[in-house]
């Protein structure tokens, strides 16, 4: 299976050729065009109860779609904002997602929505997260660029940037500089990262997105 | 520290097979592996269990993976869930233990270099890494927990504290909020009363209204204009009722709606006594206690109606209210108010306040042998009291020669 991501960084998306008897698993909205010979299934996502759970905490949808080969086919999976897309593979390891940000991936990678904390809530990365681990490869986007970073020690992220991190590290809220200068600078809260391991950030944000829009309807 | 163990990774046999360019690079630099030091003295039997966990090195592909971990003569090992597998171990005595990940829970074991990290964040991981390492790693184990536990409960204090806020926050705004309406009600001009008031008359099930020329009507119409002059709100508009009904009653609704009953003047005994009642009634009118229980029942309904302008729909909800609350009852302190206003009023226009007072005595009087009809003593109740504080009032107001009421109760009487 030869997968691509085109159009970066602005407007990613995914184009997946399949071989005979390929098969991915992609987010329920992401498909965009696909070839007619292409097997398309849809299932729960993590179950019943997760499937709810996310529905109505999570902020992703409650099914996936399973599309298998038995002939060459072309798939292309696209986000519905405009970002980045990247590609990264397990090797029995495990990466948290952010939900939402959650494209595709190959069918040896498990998927699961995990209660992420109210730590992980109060820095803008939601009340959930998706738990992917097993082998294999697995692609998600974000709204703006991403870019990820090694880190050993503590690493700090302005709040809602955060996109994926590894089991290895933990999550904290932080106030940029003291409480003063982050009530009266209006940096408020930031994300502080501590531990070894990857951590995948989107270079823009939903919550500034909404303030610059905000601002420009008064 | 004795003989020193070249340990790194352990090749499997069918790896040989399949190399890629990546891993025949990394077998070139596996010539000068880590050194770990092992101390031989230490021997220690191989943990029966496996835990699955992770490692970080450098020469993995991607330089993390899965692997499944198990404790064997003094060393922690991890095989990686990758193919091809590659094995990693670290000498407990070389392990420089951390606690922490996203869970808090997971231990990780770092060489000194800290090029090689293996962790794990199963359950008993910690405890069987302890026991294997005889003790050695209890000590700074407990101290990381400790740690984190402090740190779990300064943020468990701040977010109570941050809730607290909200709360206090939320709460004074709420209050905020009703006592700004409060003043906004009172700043309304009296047409709201007027509206409301007539809205809720139009809506009452009542018994037969007397006609405005019928001898009661004309009577207590009398008795309104004589006190009228002398009402603290001269705009307002009083507008009397007489209705058939047995039940000894009279109310008054927002904006000088009054309606008496016929059982009242049937039972009173002077025309003084109708004036006290009346008096009262119209006091309520002048006080704004109808619209003040429209927004005290309304609470933060009407608040932001008034706030965003929205009097025809207060109007509409107060008539409703007025309807169904301003009959059973006004506060306690709204009554007695609406004593010492009628009081002051009764005075002014020359009637003795003491017919109030009196009223109240014969109702009292009557509780006994006319239980039906006790309707306007059950929505004004603690008459004793009352009774009380009207004569001691009485004292503080302007001495006037009362003159004796010149209608013709009695004509009224009989023609119910
Ligand atoms: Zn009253």
């Amino acid at each position: 299976m030869q997968v691509d991501i085109r159009n970066r960084p602005s407007f990613a998306n995914l184009r997946v050729q399949l071989g005979a008897g390929d098969r991915i698993i992609a987010e329920a909205g992401a498909m965009a065009t696909m070839s007619s010979n292409l097997e398309m299934k849809t299932r729960f996502n993590g179950g019943f109860f997760g499937g709810i759970a996310r529905r109505f905490l999570g902020n992703e949808s409650i099914f996936v779609n399973e599309f298998s080969a038995s002939s060459p086919a072309e798939l292309v999976l696209t986000q519905p904002f405009p970002g980045d897309m990247v590609c990264t593979e397990l090797r029995g390891n495990t990466l948290y997602l952010q939900p939402g940000a959650f494209i595709a991936c190959e069918p040896g990678v498990r998927m699961s929505l995990g209660w992420a904390g109210a730590r992980s809530w109060i820095a803008g990365e939601g009340l959930f997260r998706l738990k992917l681990s097993g082998s294999g490869r697995l692609w998600f986007g974000a709204y703006g660029a991403i870019f990820d970073r090694e880190i050993s020690g503590e690493h700090i992220v302005d709040s809602g940037h955060l996109v994926a991190y590894e089991p290895t590290i933990s999550i904290n809220v932080g106030m940029a500089g003291g409480i003063f200068t982050s009530f009266f600078s209006g940096e408020g809260l930031v994300t502080r990262v501590r531990g070894q391991g990857k951590i995948y950030m989107q270079s823009r944000s939903f919550d500034g997105l909404a303030a610059w829009t905000n601002s420009h309807l008064m | 520290m004795g003989r020193i163990a070249i340990l790194d990774r352990i090749e499997h046999e069918h790896e040989h097979e399949n190399r890629d360019a990546e891993y025949e690079k990394k077998q070139h630099r596996s010539e000068s592996h880590v050194l770990l030091q092992r101390n031989p003295a230490m021997v220690m039997p191989a943990s029966r269990e496996s835990f699955q966990g992770g490692v970080f090195h450098a020469s993995i592909p991607g330089g993390r993976s899965g692997a499944t971990l198990s404790i064997a003569r003094g060393e922690l090992i991890a095989d990686t869930i990758s193919e091809p597998s590659l094995r990693f171990s670290i000498p407990l005595n070389q392990c420089q233990i951390d606690l922490g990940g996203a869970s808090n829970r997971m231990v990780f074991c770092r060489t000194k270099e800290g090029d090689l990290t293996i962790f794990c964040e199963e359950k008993n991981f910690a405890k069987e890494l302890d026991f294997q390492s005889g003790g050695m790693l209890a000590g700074p184990l407990k101290q990381l927990k400790k740690g984190l536990a402090a740190d779990a409960n300064r943020f468990r204090f701040w977010l109570t504290l941050s809730a607290v806020a909200c709360a206090l926050l939320l709460f004074v705004g709420y209050f905020g909020v009703l006592w700004t309406a409060k003043i906004a009600i009172r700043a309304l001009p009296v047409s709201v009363d007027e509206k409301i008031g007539t809205m809720a008359f139009s809506g009452m099930e009542m018994g037969r209204k007397l006609e405005a020329n019928h001898p009661a009507s004309r009577l207590v119409q009398e008795i309104v204009d004589k006190l009228k002059p002398h009402a603290s709100i001269p705009e307002l508009k009083f507008k009397v009722t007489v209705v058939e009904d047995k039940d000894i009653n009279a109310f008054a609704l927002p904006g000088g709606q009054i309606v008496v009953f016929t059982g009242l003047i049937k039972e009173a005994k002077s025309a003084e006594q109708i004036a006290g009642v009346l008096a009262h009634e119209m006091s309520h009118a002048t006080l704004r206690h109808g619209i003040e229980r429209v927004s005290q029942s309304l609470g933060i309904v009407a608040a932001i109606q008034i706030m965003v302008g929205d009097v025809g729909g207060l109007v509409a909800l107060g008539a409703q209210v007025a309807q169904t609350s301003i009959l059973t009852s006004y506060s306690r302190a709204a009554e007695t108010e609406a004593d010492l206003e009628g009081a002051r009023m009764l005075n002014a226009a020359k009637i003795d306040p003491k017919a109030m007072a009196d009223f109240f005595e014969m109702l009292k009087e009557k509780m006994g042998d006319l239980p039906d009809a006790m309707a306007w003593i059950s929505t004004h109740p603690q008459h004793e009291t009352r009774v009380q504080s009207i004569q001691n009032h009485q004292k503080k107001l302007p001495v006037v020669q009362y003159e004796p009421l010149q209608l013709d109760l009695k004509a009224a009487q009989d023609a119910l």
